[in-house]
């Protein structure tokens, strides 16, 4: 390429040089930092060494609250959101007509899913008086006040988690559509059950993608925060019993202002996600297939 | 196509007539001096803060005052990200909880060199202006004064053939009138009470009933585990019996007069300020009306007068002078008082006060009386509240609701929060 080439395509890329260095890695390596100090916003920070690491790993008894909250929702909203996902992208691969629309409709609630408003209505729904409990009246089932139950109240965060299943199941459906119609018409001549085939053609022609949505997921759902910000009023109630670690370092930063400890919780938790996502590649090996 | 020819004199010609221009501009704009104003509040709040706004700047045309208003939940969090960025308002409605930790860190501007030229506080009476003082020096000026007070359905009392309000009542006749109430309002769902274990306000007049401070001159704890296993048993009790909300429903209660339990037809009594009747009243059918919380002593509250809020300067405004002017106007002057009204509380100049008197509507006129009538019975301000203190309040209402979903009992909560507190505290 010729030099003079080579210089413009450097100054087009120079707008995202400035985005991703002002915006992303400085800010990032400002909080690296801002760790390792008492940082209050009105004060200079004062550096403190690796006081807030050693009081989050050994002092901190909302810490561990807060991991064993994230934990549950992480392993039982992502299973069951993407089984529910890949199951209704089956069904939508059936060949049916008005395939856009539905994919559409379905894909809807995942539109909605982060914003505010849909988090709120949730809180409605699952209200002592809410809707639910207004259903299961018509049966005669007195429902409990599931938002405002310390034993329910994660679990309306989960069935939320689990309602946006639209982009995995978009991406399932592209998976499902790119599969080789041959192998599943050998697999009917030889006599192959629809759950033989489903079972031994379909998941380990798919694992490349079921890795794809589970990583990103996994990822997702230690990131969340707005659902259990918005239903628990930021607070993380009832006794802590939605009390996200997102929602902790959130609190620990613009609730209370202790903007080291925050940001060591926020590295902590890249930390966190880093391991848990090498772990997935490492054991990607053993059961992702991928075609030559 | 031709492209359109322009000579160099006249390209350097339009150049410097635009250069002019703008030089014009900027020697315009530097004319008028910009003040940001900042406070927390609804509607209500708005409308008579902007008109005060305008009317400033009308006798004033060289000053201009953006507003600019949040709830109380994100106010803090963003006046400390302006702070953190040298951008704070120059003008800002200030908090007793807060103005300390403003002040000590250097936040706020002394006013005290302005007093009596750009600050007049004649019409103030000594205590007001104490009110706003840190470390002997004054950084806020009231914009009204406030006490805790219950509001209260009077018109379902009356309606189920209950006693009202009136002073005293005793926290042990409380909890025996509240239990009765909700047997005889007889409406499957409403609970005299909320569930007032886990109010800070509350506590706090309890604990001076008690002959204990909420903290300490020195920023310590002024509670005893046994008084917070007696305090969350009391509330204990108060559940049991009926006379007071359920935990899953109390937690409805998102702290603002929209959720409160009252507002959401589910109690008769919320535990409030009393500047909130209006706001109270504005979502609430039935008559409301204002009664002192219980208390220990029959002749003695443990509640105290207070600034509801009040007006700070930040150390970084760069117009100190015309800042300190605005903020005179608005807490003393007359016509500012009459815009104001006493939404923020009753205001603190007594000339204001008079001034403003025969304007009032039922309303108001009863959060004057309430505030007239409880003065010979209330306590002395009490020592500022410790940083740390409002993660207390937050685990005040965790503690409340671990008692009320049965996983601890008074007695240990009472232990575990005293712990916990004096963590909180240590830490700061």
């Amino acid at each position: 390429m010729r030099p003079s080439r080579l210089h413009a395509g450097h100054a087009f890329l120079i707008p995202w040089f400035v985005g991703f260095f002002g915006l992303t890695l400085g800010p990032a390596l400002a909080s690296l930092y801002l760790s390792f100090t008492n940082y209050d916003l009105l004060q200079a920070p004062g550096w403190v060494g690796l006081s807030n690491y050693v009081r989050i790993l050994t002092a901190d008894a909302k810490v561990a609250e807060s991991v064993r909250v994230t934990l549950l929702y992480v392993v039982l909203s992502v299973p069951f959101k993407l089984g529910f996902a890949l199951a209704v992208a089956m069904l939508l691969n059936q060949g049916m007509r008005g395939l856009p629309l539905y994919r559409a409709l379905f894909y809807l609630p995942s539109l909605l899913g982060a914003s505010v408003a849909i988090a709120t209505l949730w809180r409605q729904v699952f209200s002592g008086d809410g809707l639910l409990n207004r259903v299961l009246a018509l049966f005669g089932i007195q429902g409990a006040s599931w938002v405002s139950d310390p034993d329910t109240a994660i679990y309306t965060l989960v069935a939320l988690s689990v309602w946006q299943f639209g982009s995995p199941m978009i991406i399932f459906l592209a998976g499902l559509r790119q599969l080789p119609r041959d192998i599943y018409e050998a697999a009917a001549l030889d006599g192959a059950t629809a759950w033989y085939q489903f079972r031994h053609i379909t998941i380990p022609l798919l694992t490349p993608v079921i890795f794809f949505n589970l990583v990103v997921q996994t990822i997702d759902a230690f990131k969340a925060f707005t659902p259990a910000f918005i239903i628990s009023g930021g607070t993380g109630g009832p006794i802590n019993a939605t009390l996200f670690y997102t929602l902790y370092l959130y609190q620990e930063a613009f609730g209370y202002l202790r903007m080291g400890y925050a940001a060591a919780l926020a590295w902590l938790l890249v930390l966190a996600i880093g391991a848990i996502t090498a772990a997935a590649f490492l054991t990607a090996r053993r059961w992702v297939h991928y075609e030559a | 196509m031709a492209s359109p020819r322009i000579s160099r004199r006249r390209l350097l010609a339009s150049t410097a007539a635009l250069a002019t221009a703008a030089a014009a501009t900027r020697a315009e704009a530097q004319s008028t001096t910009r003040l940001r104003l900042y406070w927390w509040g609804g509607t209500e709040r708005a409308e008579r803060t902007n008109k005060t706004a305008a009317l400033y700047t009308q006798t004033h045309p060289a000053i201009a005052i953006a507003g600019e208003t949040v709830g109380w939940g994100d106010y803090w969090t963003r006046l400390a990200t302006q702070a953190a960025g040298r951008n704070m308002p120059d003008l800002v409605q200030m908090d007793y909880g807060y103005i300390f930790d403003y002040a000590r860190r250097g936040a706020l501007l002394p006013l005290d060199p302005y007093l009596g030229k750009e600050l007049d506080l004649s019409g103030f009476d000594q205590a007001s202006i104490d009110g706003g003082k840190v470390d002997g020096k004054i950084f806020g000026v009231s914009l009204g004064l406030n006490s805790t007070s219950l509001v209260y359905n009077r018109q379902a009392f009356e309606a189920a053939g209950l006693p009202p309000l009136d002073w005293p009542v005793t926290w042990a006749d409380f909890a025996k009138r509240m239990a009765e109430a909700t047997k005889a309002v007889k409406t499957p769902g409403v609970w005299a009470s909320s569930d007032a274990g886990n109010s800070g306000p509350a506590l706090e007049v309890w604990l001076r009933g008690r002959g204990h401070e909420m903290y300490t001159a020195d920023g310590k704890l002024g509670a005893t585990a046994s008084d917070m296993a007696d305090w969350f048993g009391y509330w204990a009790d108060m559940r049991a019996a009926g006379a007071c909300a359920p935990p899953e429903v109390q937690a409805l209660d998102k702290s603002d007069v929209d959720t409160a339990l009252i507002s959401l037809g589910k109690s008769l009594i919320s535990f409030a300020n009393s500047n909130q009747l209006v706001g109270y009243q504005a979502v609430n059918k039935s008559k409301l009306d204002l009664a002192m919380y219980p208390t220990s002593s029959t002749t003695k509250s443990g509640q105290y007068l207070k600034p509801s809020q009040m007006l700070s300067i930040a150390a970084t405004t760069k117009s100190k002078e015309e800042a300190v002017k605005a903020l005179s106007f608005f807490v003393a002057d007359i016509e500012a008082g009459k815009l104001l009204g006493v939404e923020r509380g009753i205001p603190a100049s007594a000339a204001i006060r008079k001034a403003i008197a025969p304007s009032l509507d039922a309303m108001a006129t009863r959060m004057s009386s309430y505030i007239a009538e409880i003065g010979p019975r209330v306590s002395p301000l009490p020592p500022p509240p410790p940083k740390g203190a409002g993660e207390i309040l937050a685990l005040l209402v965790r503690t409340n609701e671990s008692v009320g979903f049965k996983r601890t009992t008074p007695t240990a909560a009472g232990t575990t929060f005293i712990k916990e507190a004096t963590d909180i505290l240590a830490r700061g």
